[in-house]
């Protein structure tokens, strides 16, 4: 993983976003965010957190609130959370982390910072209707387990997409 | 005065600078209320609490001729005896002058503020039911009745026996009515008190000492208050006394039932469950009174009538099972609740395990370990292996500043976890690590930064971080907790001995049934709630009640002596005349009882 080159230099304040955190907040689910008083238990009982220290909650929910609008968008971790919702249910402050990090996500699809296989993944599933990709082996193992066969219905699946607006989105440009 | 009259009403606007005036339109408001029945003149005031302002409002009553004042401005439990001083001046009767809050629609920081719109709407509406309100109004007469040169207090705990001290050296008469065995309450048993380490039942032996022998004072201990009728200057109490199973008289404490009685249980009140006691048990060695009790519950010889060894080896003859409750009748004037706190019992976090691993403790079981006088003489052992902790973990806000459970601060808590630590350190395991995990140390009191810096100087390790979860190994029995140090950034993973939850303060148990047995108010949190949390802190919503220490909010030793010392004082000063003026109807309301 890449590392941020400007962690040696002080965060210039005045060149930061302080509008971020109500454009954030602005969402019904993140409106949570300005209670939080960084005693980190998200981030003592995030499981991704141990294995990836880069992904730390308290520190996110401080990126945003100092308004680090582009550091934050722009960082390939926030798409790291694996949905336990450890931070939800253990924070004191009812801030509901979780789902401010779900609109940090919708915000950097919408600006291109989508990671590649999440776009892949919604072009396989508007191809096929299904997340996995379908090959031989997969149909021999359904087989085995007497699974009746695939169909490729994805026309449902596509038009969810399209109303979302999901095929819109782009990938990350590779750097 | 001719009731059927036409009342010359006037009513005064206030601006409270820009705190109503900057929410509604003041005009407006002036206008709408001259259009109202029975109004004669209506004026807006910039501050209307001033010396100009008061001024004004009794220029008008004069000139005027006005007989009846309302004042449109703040709340009534701030300023209505204000503005009654001063119509009194002008030759108004303080029951003819009202104060309505219109401030709560408009002022910035109100949980009650609205739109300027609406703001006007509703403070319209409410001077016109005020208008509506005092047309009807007639003088009631007072009328002065005896009133009782004697006190009830509430709880033998370090507030209520200073208030209870503090009257009774004045004169009154103190029954003082405690629901455990002993009084003392919880302060007796925390071993060492911040922030000068001096040990808690020395400091307050005087103080129960005095009470026990105090000519002015009757201790009710074991016993609780069942009905209270009447009101201040005249209260009818009925207190109920449970049996000790004990002549008090004939017993002289020096234990030898106790060493005979076959009938162990694990002490929940005086030891937090850290340690066993008998059925029949003197609290602790310092105990008032010193007196033995039986406990019926595990008494074999009231379960089944078997035993009774107790009784056989009495030298004074002093245990009676034939003892049964009796009601206690007492008339007081005034009454002092001070029924203090208990702690928060962290079964409901589930993630920190308490109850499910032996070795987290709370903070107030670590104090019953530490104590000498203790279930454990002062050694600090494991619970489940009776192995020294090698390091120990602190975690404090346990069940405080937790949406979840109790927003608010417990105040004590973090300079309990510091006296706790510096004991260990110096006293007790000077080898064994000790790490604080703290989301903010609050170290506000006198003397407080000083024992935070000396805690520090001591070696204790503070991590700014609040653990997640507690995890318990099961062939060792140590506890591990992941914690994230922002100081380094990194995550620490540390495996312990013991934790030590560092538990919210709440209202003691029995305080809702007691606030109805009142008839006073409780806050949000449960807590017996003030009439002004600044300006009226011992008053509650019943004259001639009054509150003190840490039932009225978490509270230190010393917070607790000062508001019980207010409370004595502010008592004092409305029994003193040993008469009272009240509303007619109340004492003819008193007189029919």
């Amino acid at each position: 993983m890449k590392q941020d080159n400007s962690q040696s230099e002080p965060i210039r304040i005045s060149k930061l976003d302080p509008k971020f955190k109500s454009e954030v907040m602005k969402h019904k689910d993140a409106q949570g965010l300005n209670a939080c008083f960084a005693c980190g238990t998200c981030t003592a009982g995030c499981p991704v957190h141990e294995i990836f220290p880069e992904y730390d909650p308290r520190k996110l929910a401080k990126m945003v609130k100092l308004g680090m609008r582009k550091e934050v968008l722009s960082i390939p971790y926030i798409w790291y959370c694996v949905t336990c919702h450890n931070c939800e249910q253990r924070c004191p402050q009812n801030v509901k982390f979780f789902n401010i990090l779900n609109v940090l996500k919708n915000m950097a699809a919408k600006e291109g910072y989508a990671p590649s296989p999440w776009v892949e993944q919604t072009q396989q599933i508007m191809q096929t209707g299904i997340v996995f990709p379908k090959d031989e082996e997969l149909a021999k193992k359904r087989e085995s387990f007497f699974l009746p066969v695939l169909k490729s219905d994805c026309k449902k699946a596509k038009k969810l997409i399209e109303l979302a607006g999901l095929d819109k989105i782009k990938a990350k440009k590779q750097s | 005065m001719n009731s059927k009259k036409e009342k010359r009403i006037g009513i005064f606007i206030c601006h409270c600078g820009k705190n109503i005036a900057g929410g509604l339109n003041i005009e407006s408001l002036v206008e709408s209320s001259r259009q109202i029945q029975g109004v004669v003149y209506v004026i807006d005031n910039k501050f209307s609490c001033s010396e100009d302002g008061q001024v004004a409002i009794q220029k008008a009553i004069q000139n005027q001729k006005l007989d009846r004042v309302i004042i449109a401005a703040c709340d009534p439990a701030l300023h209505l005896m204000t503005f009654q001083r001063c119509g009194k001046k002008a030759g108004i009767e303080p029951g003819f002058v009202d104060l309505i809050d219109i401030r709560k629609w408009t002022m910035h920081g109100s949980p009650h503020r609205v739109d300027p719109e609406q703001a006007f709407e509703k403070s319209k509406k409410l001077i016109e039911l005020a208008v509506k309100r005092m047309r009807l109004k007639r003088l009631i007469p007072l009328v002065e009745v005896k009133a009782e040169q004697s006190v009830l207090v509430i709880g033998g705990g370090v507030a209520g026996l200073e208030a209870g001290l503090d009257l009774a050296d004045k004169g009154y008469r103190v029954y003082i009515v405690e629901r455990l065995p002993t009084i003392g309450g919880k302060m007796a048993l925390l071993y060492k008190v911040f922030p000068t380490n001096d040990c808690a039942p020395c400091i307050l032996a005087p103080k129960t000492a005095y009470a026990n022998i105090h000519p002015n004072i009757n201790l009710l201990t074991n016993s609780e208050v069942k009905s209270v009728e009447g009101y201040i200057g005249n209260f009818d109490i009925k207190v109920i006394q449970n049996p000790r199973y004990i002549d008090a008289k004939m017993c002289t404490g020096c234990g030898e039932c106790i060493e005979k009685c076959p009938s162990r249980v694990i002490d929940n009140v005086y030891s937090a469950g850290m340690g066993e006691r008998k059925a029949i048990y003197i609290p602790y060695d310092q105990a008032i009174p010193k007196k033995a009790i039986i406990d019926a519950e595990h008494c074999l010889y009231l379960r089944s009538g078997a035993c009774s060894l107790c009784e056989k080896v009495c030298p004074t003859d002093a245990i009676d099972f034939e003892q049964r409750t009796r009601t206690i009748k007492l008339k007081v004037g005034a009454i002092i609740v001070a029924t203090g706190f208990d702690e928060y019992n962290p079964t409901e976090k589930s993630e920190y395990g308490y109850g499910r691993y032996d070795n987290v403790i709370t903070q107030f079981q670590l104090a019953r370990l530490l104590d000498i006088d203790g279930p454990t003489k002062g050694k600090l052992l494991r619970p489940n292996d009776g192995r020294e902790p090698k390091s120990i973990v602190m975690i404090q806000c346990v069940g405080s500043r937790d949406e979840n459970t109790n927003a608010y601060c417990s105040n004590i808590c973090c300079m309990y976890a510091l006296k706790h630590a510096q004991m260990i350190r110096e006293m007790v395991l000077p080898d064994t690590e000790i790490y604080i995990c703290y989301i903010d140390m609050r170290t506000t009191g006198k003397g407080f930064e000083e024992y935070y810096r000396k805690t520090r100087e001591l070696g204790i390790n503070f991590i700014r971080g609040r653990p997640s979860d507690i995890i318990e190994e099961t062939d060792t029995r140590n506890l591990i907790l992941k914690v994230e140090d922002p100081d380094i950034g990194r995550l620490l993973k540390i495996e312990t001995d013991l934790v030590v939850l560092s538990c919210a303060t709440i209202p003691s148990s029995g305080t809702r049934q007691l606030s109805q047995i009142l008839q006073i108010n409780l806050d949000e949190n449960g807590f017996y709630k003030e009439v002004h949390p600044k300006l009226r802190p011992v008053e509650t919503n019943v004259r001639g009640i009054y509150i003190c220490g840490a039932a009225q909010g978490p509270k230190d030793i010393p917070d607790s002596i000062v508001q019980a010392r207010a409370a004595a004082s502010f008592l004092d000063k409305e029994l003193r005349e040993a008469k009272i003026k009240l509303p007619e109807y109340i004492v003819k309301a008193i007189k029919l009882n």
